[in-house]
């Protein structure tokens, strides 16, 4: 109506809305977020395997869910698999235009769900893999994991005991299954978040979307803010856009101008105790690990 | 401490899997709540600071949107004079741009000015208000009593303009040069106001012609906007001759196609627009010009970008030195004879007061001395009782209305604002309070606002409000404009207008602050679903869903242009 099409920054996203309001996520929260843009993408015919992650808390108190479509609340570690086993039910029974979605946390993910996750990979179970990643246990109360960045404060690793080990690159563990296809997004960005939603369902087989989604009580920022902690994690480099076709075909999604890394420090509490070598350490190894991003580029583009 | 009895059952009475059986809704998440959003439009710098009182984000955003009509429109709803505005107003809206701290100001004047020049030869239609039965005197006819006039006639009220000139447009008709308003935009806007519907008797001096009384007993209400006409005397020793010109009498003559009757090399005193106006208007005739400021650049009052041009035509302007005695030999001018000035103490206007340099006299040549030290109100036409009780101005409030009966005033001649969008202004705000008069009804306190902008809360949006990340670092657009060496040589028009394609690049660039596009931002982050859009208010675009908004803000921090603000809850 008064929309001045240059002003428009995002496309049309749809105007269903099946994740409801009154669900328990704390204001800001970006799993929240992504979960509504994903599921307007993915639309009503789609079945959400929830295993023990905030999420799981998020959807509400029995006999409540936020999510209009069903959902099953799985153990901690069987994400992956409940998912396939609910894909090979439906497949049985004929049903091909279900989407099954696992959504699980990077604890869930990275760490205890990680054997299954590679099984499901390997027999390219075909399902969508989510792991929205606030880079913590923050459901039980920020906990360090394998997803933590180096130099991050959790409650496990407090004060000087600050994380001292690199996070874990999810996807080229997941490039290594040669599945079909990983990417990776973000909230700040809705159109990428959208686009590659459609991409995995449009494809059979194996397909994870890994989200980098701020949290603002674990990372110790401002609720407000939580779109712009995600817009400074790409533009800084520390969680480049990308994806991953068939675990060898690397394609990056946006190159926008580099902030530095501190920017995107700055904004969260749990970075504050690092000093300025400290801060520049994790410039160096951010550059590095840009470095090596491009190095796959450049071998998909010559493949091609 | 008591604990709860174990109840226990048989798997039979167990559901054989737990199934929700209803959606959150239940959980008024509003509660959690100490902020909360609201989606207020506010008003952009640019438009508060228009004296005008333009809604500019509103038209240059349809500009941007290729609404150029509905551009012009918006515009006809407080300014008569687009064509005129965007090429001689000093743009106080560019100033206050948010978009200069990315890429430089929005370029107003040229977006403003190619709007008015796409409908210069046919205006879209526009028309009077019913009659009303009221009929108002105006006189003078320049921005200030046109554009009085205009509104009236937009009210619903008859307006007859009595100009003693044979020409209408005030000093922009006779001051304001050709080259930096050509005559036929002023032709073609006045002729805009004639077809609406104003009557103007031109060659009609009130006091003269006329009388003031039988105006005020013939007419509802008189609206005076008598403007500047009289020049400063130059106060040095000889400057009775008339060898020795006020400024605006010989732009006057130059404007009406005269011969300017001055010598071949005049010494132009002054640091007004007067004085760059002259000074460049005779070197287009040939002169060898120059002109002498007393102070230094930095208090000059003319507008900087027309002082940059007099010197990049060649123009020398000497700083700190003042006439003391015209120098003649025979009756004829031979020099006049100055003195240094050195900058000492503040006066009343806040710039350094010159003051002479003892001994330091020196003699410049020249044939003939142009005044342009200011200018002043000639109050003359008014009768003596009502002139016993003014000053140098008609003394009003800022809608026009005087202490004395059915007489309101406006524009240089009350508050010598000394701008054409000020004059612009004043008469809209003169027009909307008399048009209240007569209807008997209060004027509302933002009435000198663009109607468009009057329904908004919050004002003037600071650049921290801007969400950057939502717009390119885009330099601004220039048009072109003659080379000196072509310029000096016509009264052509110096500065061009946009292309089509510069005016969309430009227009884009607006960050269209507190005017609300439906981006759709808020709406697309909500993490909690509680904005949605509103389909079929026009006022109203999204709707914050209070019940379950848990007041994390970010719609506010991601609105790019400042449209949500966060209140505390009580
Ligand atoms: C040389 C020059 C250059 C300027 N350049 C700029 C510029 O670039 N930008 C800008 O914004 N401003 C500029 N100004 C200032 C601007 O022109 C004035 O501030 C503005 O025109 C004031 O408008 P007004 O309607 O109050 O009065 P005016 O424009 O002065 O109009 C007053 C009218 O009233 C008429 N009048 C006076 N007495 C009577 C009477 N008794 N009966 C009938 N009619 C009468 C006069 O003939 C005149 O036409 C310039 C001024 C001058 C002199
Ligand atoms: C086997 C098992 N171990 C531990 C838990 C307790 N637990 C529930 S949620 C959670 C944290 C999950 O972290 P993550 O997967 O990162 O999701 P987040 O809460 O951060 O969204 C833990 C440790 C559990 N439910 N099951
Ligand atoms: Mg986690």
């Amino acid at each position: 109506m008064r929309a001045l099409p240059h002003l428009k920054q995002f496309t049309e996203v749809a105007e269903q809305e099946i994740m409801h309001s009154g669900h328990v996520a704390c204001p800001g929260c970006g799993a929240a977020i992504a979960m509504r843009l994903a599921l307007k993408t993915l639309g009503r015919r789609t079945i959400i395997v929830f295993p023990a992650c905030c999420w799981a808390v998020i959807d509400g108190p029995f006999p409540y869910s936020a999510c209009s479509v069903p959902v099953f609340q799985v153990a901690f570690e069987t994400a992956s698999i409940s998912a396939g086993a609910i894909r090979a039910g439906l497949d049985i029974t004929g049903k091909k235009d279900i989407n099954v979605v696992a959504w699980a946390g990077d604890g869930g993910t990275f760490d205890i769900g990680f054997g299954q996750l590679s099984a499901c990979a390997e027999r390219n179970d075909n399902i969508i893999y989510v792991c929205y990643d606030n880079e913590a246990y923050m459901n039980t109360g920020i906990q360090r994991s394998s997803a933590t960045p180096w130099g991050s404060w959790t409650t496990t690793t407090p004060g000087t005991d600050f994380k001292k080990e690199r996070k874990k690159n999810l996807l080229e563990i997941m490039a290594a299954h040669r599945i079909p296809y990983a990417a990776t997004t973000t909230v700040a960005y809705p159109d990428d978040l959208i686009r590659k939603f459609r991409k995995a369902m449009s494809i059979d087989g194996f397909k994870l979307i890994h989200i980098f989604s701020p949290c603002p009580p674990g990372h110790k920022a401002l609720e407000k803010d939580s779109i712009l902690e995600s817009r400074y994690a790409v533009e800084s480099r520390v969680f480049p856009l990308y994806e991953v076709e068939h675990g060898t075909h690397y394609k990056l999604s946006m190159d926008p101008p580099q902030r530095p890394v501190r920017d995107y420090l700055a904004l969260q509490g749990r970075f504050k105790h690092l000093t300025d070598e400290q801060r520049d350490f994790i410039q160096k190894s951010t550059d590095e690990e840009w470095a090596r991003l491009m190095h796959f580029m450049k071998v998909s583009e010559a493949v091609e | 401490m008591s604990q709860k009895p174990i109840i226990y059952k048989s798997w039979r009475e167990l559901p054989l899997m737990t199934a929700s059986m209803g959606d959150t809704t239940v959980n008024k998440t509003g509660s959690w709540r100490n902020v909360e959003p609201h989606h207020v439009e506010q008003v952009a710098p640019c438009s508060l600071r228009c004296p005008a009182g333009n809604d500019v984000v509103g038209f240059v955003t349809l500009a941007a949107a290729g609404k150029l009509e509905e551009a012009w429109h918006l515009l006809a709803e407080t300014t008569p004079f687009p064509g005129t505005c965007g090429r001689v107003c000093p743009h106080p809206c560019e100033t206050e741009c948010n978009r200069d701290h990315l890429g430089g100001a929005i370029n107003i004047h040229s977006v403003e000015r190619y709007i008015a020049d796409y409908f210069m030869d046919k205006p879209p239609e526009q028309k009077p208000g019913t009659f009303s039965g009221k009929h108002v005197a105006v006189i003078g006819s320049g921005p200030a009593g046109l554009s009085c006039a205009y509104h009236l006639k937009r009210f619903g009220h008859a307006a007859t303009v009595f100009e003693a000139h044979s020409k209408a447009g005030g000093m922009l008709r006779v001051g304001i040069p050709d080259y930096r308003l050509p005559p036929e935009v002023l032709d073609a806007e006045i002729r805009r106001i004639i077809d609406l519907g104003v009557e103007i008797i031109t060659g009609s001096r009130v006091g003269k012609d006329v009388s003031f009384d039988q105006l005020v007993h013939k007419f509802d209400a008189v609206f005076a906007a008598v403007g500047f006409t009289n020049s400063r005397p130059l106060g040095a020793e000889g400057d009775d001759g008339d060898d020795v010109v006020p400024g605006i009498e010989v732009l006057r003559k130059i404007n009406l196609g005269m011969d300017d009757g001055v010598g071949n090399k005049p010494l132009v005193v002054g640091g007004g627009n007067t004085a760059m106006d002259v000074a460049r208007s005779l070197l287009r005739k040939g002169k060898d010009v120059s002109v002498i400021y007393r102070r230094t650049r930095y208090e000059m009052p003319a507008i900087a970008e027309e002082i940059d041009e007099l010197l990049a035509e060649g123009i020398e302007i000497t700083f700190l030195a003042t006439p003391v005695e015209v120098l003649r030999e025979n009756g004829k001018m031979t020099g006049v004879k100055c003195i240094r000035m050195k900058l000492g103490e503040p006066d009343a206007s806040g710039r350094r007061r010159p003051v002479p340099i003892e001994g330091s006299e020196y003699v410049i040549e020249a044939d003939c001395v142009i005044t342009a030290i200011g200018e002043t109100t000639d109050l003359e036409f008014l009768p003596d009782d009502i002139r016993a009780k003014t000053s140098w101005n008609i003394p009003a409030d800022e809608l026009g209305r005087t202490a004395f009966d059915k007489l309101y005033a406006g524009g240089d001649v009350a508050d010598g604002a000394g701008t054409v969008t000020a004059a612009i202004g004043y008469g809209r705000r003169a027009a909307i309070a008399i048009d209240a008069a007569f209807r008997g009804k209060p004027v509302a306190d933002n009435a000198a606002m663009s109607p468009s902008l009057r329904e908004r809360t919050g004002y003037a949006i600071p650049f921290e409000e801007i969400n950057t990340a939502y717009f390119e670092d885009l330099p601004r657009s220039e048009p072109g404009s003659l080379k000196v060496s072509e310029r000096i040589k016509t009264l052509d028009e110096v500065h061009q207008g946009f292309s089509e394609a510069d005016l969309e690049k430009e227009a884009k660039r607006c960050f269209s602050c507190g005017t609300c596009p439906a981006c759709d931002n808020c709406y697309i982050f909500c993490p909690d679903a509680a904005i949605s859009k509103v389909k079929d208010d026009k006022n109203k675009l999204y709707l914050v869903d209070i019940e379950y908004c848990k007041g994390c803000g970010i719609c506010a921090a991601e609105c790019p242009r400042g449209c949500i603000v966060m209140k505390a809850v009580r």
